[in-house]
């Protein structure tokens, strides 16, 4: 275990991404756009010695996606690199190239909020049974269930 | 070739695709779609009291695990802060249920290689952390402890005595089995060199807990993140070398032995006061990443509140996903038969339960049986039926 990592160290190296903020002691936030994410990552794992995912959370505020890539190193400093993805085009690139435990994260969120990871070697279904309809999506806000429409499994007969 | 999702060696539905190249597993492909079913999206509809009920039954047997890391992000947001009495007690369970859940994966681990009477013996050993759960919370699965603001349930004098009587013989069992862990070969053989990682694919592959920790990689969110009262219990983390199935066994058996003298010192220290405080019905908006040890490894609560007594959103990242990138990597130019051991190895846990409480029998009087009623219901009953 190393010292936390302090904000104006990490603000100094990631100036160009965005605007970093202290959540916490121990946390750290990064704000930055989608084009940049893939980049952000790397300086992150390159020059602030982050080496691993620990997860990514999504949440959906209503007007757009939120996605928050956690990393975390020896440093014990959970360094969270936040982006905001449209609703209308929810398509981001897939980080499983440069962290491999992000594959499994990227297929569930595809799962259960529909946004796209462009790269991604195999966006199967994960979570979801695989006769779930391929247009709906049970984590958005606006999502309700159709009772007409079939969910999987076994069918039960409505009299 | 599919393996499950209905599979004698795995209690749990999970649909394993293998391609293999004669006895050596070339790929894996994973389909965990069987367990479904919509927690998070119920977790935004309910209030903070009946949330936390619900988040308990994510999993049956770190069900501890979950309320605590909703109800200390929770706490954090509202910016109230528990007394030291609902720390130490809920330390407690959750060092109590890290011990009945590594006791309980010593016995499944032995089970699939065979090893029935060391399975036998663990489980009953773990019986005795149970009624100590049972004792302390009423419940053997879904202990029900935590609320936001503190604990449900507080300590009497007898429940800590009646604990720490058994806590001499559980240290005892714990020391044989790292005996038999280093001198039985039929253990050794199965497990030594099974499933191997090395500390750069551990960290490569984003594996947590005791998986981890087996290979030199020394996350543990009780030490890095402090929660509870871990700064002011003296443990260790523990870690070990090796990095194959045997590594994970000696670190468990090592947090057995850590998880019974954290109890030890809690249950000897435990302060005196209130168990709890009134919390808001509302919370503040908000954004928490909790993080949490649970028995499997790391636990993540992402919480996002917003001005109501109810979520905004909660992402669970669950240990046993975290590790699953790591599985398909380590299977791969292992035999086909080792499946099952090195699966274990990482302790899944997809959604789980072990029974179910019944309070009423049908056609009888409902009514509440205590559990030593219920113990010599149970020793009458077996003396009546007679030998089989």
């Amino acid at each position: 275990m190393t010292a936390l990592l302090t904000l104006d160290y990490v603000a100094e190296k990631m100036k160009e991404f965005g605007t970093a903020e202290q959540v916490r002691s121990n946390r750290i936030r990064i704000r930055t756009t989608p084009e940049r994410v893939s980049n952000a990552i790397q300086k992150a794992l390159d020059s602030l010695g982050c080496d691993r995912l620990i997860t990514i959370s999504t949440a959906d505020n209503g007007t757009t996606f939120e996605l928050f890539y956690h990393l975390i190193g020896p440093h014990r400093t959970v360094v969270s690199i936040a982006i905001e993805i449209p609703r209308d085009q929810p398509e981001v690139i897939s980080m499983s190239g440069i962290l491999s435990p992000a594959g499994i994260y990227e297929r569930q969120i595809h799962d259960l909020f529909g946004i796209m990871f462009r790269g991604h070697p195999g966006l199967k279904k994960i979570i979801l049974n695989e006769d779930w309809p391929a247009d709906e999506f049970p984590l958005r806000k606006d999502w309700k269930k159709n009772p007409d429409t079939y969910y999987g499994g076994i069918k039960v007969e409505r009299t | 070739m599919p393996i499950g999702p209905h599979h004698p060696a795995l209690k749990e539905p999970v649909n394993f695709r293998v391609i293999a190249d004669g006895e050596k597993i070339v790929r894996l492909e994973l389909d965990l779609s069987y367990n479904h079913r919509g927690i998070e999206k119920a977790a935004e509809q309910r209030d903070f009291i009946r949330v936390l009920p619900l988040l308990e039954r994510v999993c049956g047997i770190c069900s501890h695990s979950h309320s605590s890391a909703f109800a200390k992000g929770i706490e954090e947001i509202m910016q109230i802060e528990i007394p030291p009495r609902a720390q130490y007690i809920r330390t407690i369970i959750a060092e109590l249920e890290r011990m009945h859940s590594h006791l309980l994966w010593l016995g499944v681990a032995a089970h699939e290689i065979g090893f029935n009477t060391l399975f036998m013996w663990t489980w009953r050993d773990r019986e005795l952390v149970q009624d100590t759960l049972e004792e302390m919370s009423g419940n053997r699965v879904h202990y029900g402890m935590n609320e936001v603001g503190g604990v449900r349930c507080d300590l009497t004098p007898h429940q800590v005595s009646t604990a720490l009587e058994r806590l001499p013989f559980l240290e005892e069992r714990i020391y044989q089995y790292v005996d038999m862990v280093n001198a039985q070969q039929t253990l050794l053989l199965r497990f030594k060199g099974v499933g191997k990682l090395t500390r750069e694919e551990v960290l490569k592959y984003g594996a947590v807990g005791p998986t981890a920790r087996a290979s030199g990689v020394d996350y543990d969110a009780r030490r890095d993140d402090p929660y509870f009262v871990y700064t002011e219990v003296p443990w260790n983390v523990v870690t070990d070398t090796n990095g194959d199935v045997y590594g994970r066994t000696c670190v468990r058996i090592g947090e057995l032995r850590e998880s019974a003298s954290i109890v030890r010192y809690c249950l000897e220290n435990l302060p005196e006061g209130p168990v709890r405080v009134n919390a808001p019905k509302i919370a503040p908006e908000g954004e928490i990443f909790s993080r949490y040890e649970a028995p499997r490894g790391e636990l993540a609560h992402f919480i996002r509140t917003n001005g109501t007594n109810k979520v905004e959103r909660v992402d669970i990242r669950t240990p046993t996903l975290a590790n699953w990138t790591s599985v398909a990597m380590c299977l791969v130019d292992q035999n086909l038969a080792d499946i099952p051991v090195i699966v274990a190895a990482i302790d899944p846990c997809l959604s789980c339960t072990s029974r179910i409480t019944l309070i009423s029998t049908p056609g009888r009087k409902p009514g509440i049986v205590t559990f030593d009623e219920l113990r010599k219901r149970g020793q009458t009953y077996c003396q009546e039926q007679g030998p089989p």
